[in-house]
């Protein structure tokens, strides 16, 4: 589930120029976490844009745990909560640029203390097919259901890993040894629908075994619409053809299925299946129009 | 008369969505277009799920619930606008024409902009008389003029909606190679949503197919 668009200020327009400028400064720190936003959104191309936004992921000192407003100290480094909301936004803006110089960076973050640090950077990196990425989210998630897959404390939302985003990325990345496959297999039995649907769908993208997509499909009769919704997406994501017919009938709103829907026209799986299998998926979409 | 007067009462008393969406349900079925304002009324209570089965039971009334939506499309309820924009672009009638265009060109939420899209493009326009003319050619230039929409799925209903007016037959020849014109950028590297480019392809080889 990637699909948060935070669009922090939307409705001023400002050109490309003005955004690198805005990321430059450092005074302002609305403006630059509005630039950081804005130069993804344009997948800008600018010389400067990249470099620009690794800096920004280097701004948290040290890259601390969230201790509070006045976290950051020292020359050049942004306060607490700012400095990390512009770090995230850099890190989503790379995944979506493309920007593959800006993998090391990345993976500096990826080893934040931060949970939702290490969480944009693994998103980014799956956006960016990082393969470099995949002996650090092996041993991030090696631990199991048990260890990174453990709330971090009594009754948290949170686990010891963001586990969702870390198994999309390897997902994402492609890369499917046995060993891989092993380390994420036991997720699919997590008793968090979100993070079993993440660990099916990283499975049906690596192995393109049917069964995985059966899992996901069940959880699209779940009570709760946030989990119909979460395998709605991850079943567009992969682009699973044959889950054409369980994603039409599943009750969530037209615009989410549509979304779904696209996945499936833009990413059609299994490999075999040919470009005319897409025309059902767009007739199916005409229909929800 | 006296049943619709109770449909009504329920519904006014309802308070919980379970019993809105039954008294809702009840009004609907009655198929009786003097519970046409009530079911727009229920249009403008920010419950999804009771404005579905108005829109529907609306729909169900046909062409003559047209004159009621329109004159109630003024409300400053955004959730109402919406759902009234669907039913106008389900029934096809052309008097909702200028309410489309209007939700097509300024809405600010994609999702009405894609159904009113759907709505020109199934907006069925008599031309024989003559006097189709010219809200055909509003119609087609609504759709053109939002082509730059800046939403996927807007664009995507804008190929479709082109598709199907070409489809009719009814349009000019300028019209109609505007309208090519619009599909062949649409396929074409100038978008950069593939979904959609795929899209405009099926409508020009459904199109160009003898």
């Amino acid at each position: 589930m990637q699909e948060s668009n935070t669009s922090p200020t939307e409705g001023t327009p400002i050109s490309e120029g003005e955004a690198i400028a805005r990321l430059r400064q450092t005074e302002d720190m609305a403006n630059r976490y509005y630039a950081a936003w804005w130069l993804g959104r344009m997948r800008s191309r600018h010389p400067e844009a990249v470099p620009l936004l690794c800096q920004a992921l280097h701004r948290i000192s040290s890259l601390e745990p969230e201790t509070g407003p006045e976290q950051g100290h020292g020359r050049g480094h942004e306060k607490g909560v700012d400095a990390k909301a512009i770090a995230m936004n850099a890190a989503r803006a790379l995944g979506r640029m493309n920007a593959q110089a800006s993998i090391p960076d990345l993976l500096d973050v990826l080893d934040a203390d931060d949970y939702r640090l290490r969480e944009v950077a693994a998103q980014a990196l799956g956006d960016l097919k990082a393969a470099a990425a995949v002996p650090a989210l092996t041993n991030r998630l090696a631990s199991g259901t048990n260890g990174a897959g453990k709330p971090s404390s009594e009754g948290s939302p949170q686990l010891n890993e963001p586990c969702e985003a870390m198994l999309e990325a390897l997902g994402e990345i492609g890369n499917s040894s046995a060993e891989i496959i092993a380390i994420i297999t036991p997720f699919s039995n997590h008793e968090r629908p979100l993070i079993k649907s993440a660990a099916c769908r990283a499975l049906l993208q690596l192995t393109e075994d049917n069964s995985w997509a059966m899992s996901i499909e069940k959880l699209l009769n779940h009570p709760q619409a946030l989990v119909r919704r979460g395998a709605l997406i991850d079943l567009g994501a992969v682009g699973w053809l044959p889950a054409l017919k369980a994603i039409n009938e599943t009750q969530v709103e037209n615009s989410l299925k549509l979304i779904a829907l696209k996945g499936l026209a833009e990413h059609g799986r299994p490999s075999r299946m040919t470009p005319t299998h897409n025309i059902p998926v767009l007739e199916a979409m005409d229909a929800l129009l | 008369m006296l049943k619709l007067n109770d449909a009504i009462a329920q519904l006014d008393q309802a308070n919980s969505t379970e019993a809105l969406i039954v008294a809702t349900r009840q009004l609907a079925s009655l198929t009786n277009l003097a519970a046409a304002p009530k079911l727009i009324e229920v249009l403008s209570f920010n419950n999804p799920a009771a404005a579905l089965v108005a829109v529907d039971g609306l729909i169900a009334l046909g062409q003559e619930v047209v004159p009621s939506i329109l004159s109630n499309l003024d409300a400053h309820n955004y959730g109402a606008r919406a759902w009234a924009i669907r039913v106008l672009a389900d029934l096809g009638d052309v008097r909702g024409i200028t309410a489309l265009i209007d939700a097509l060109l300024n809405d600010v939420g994609p999702s009405v902009r894609r159904t009113a899209a759907r709505g020109l493009g199934d907006l069925r326009l008599k031309t024989e008389t003559g006097d189709g003319q010219e809200p055909l050619n509003r119609c087609i230039q609504a759709l053109l003029q939002a082509r730059k929409d800046g939403e996927w799925v807007v664009r995507y209903a804008i190929t479709t909606g082109l598709e199907r007016q070409i489809q009719s037959g009814q349009l000019s020849s300028e019209l109609k190679s505007e309208a090519y014109g619009v599909l062949e950028e649409l396929a074409s590297d100038q978008e950069d949503t593939n979904v959609v480019r795929q899209r405009a392809k099926l409508a020009l080889q459904r199109l160009t197919a003898p």
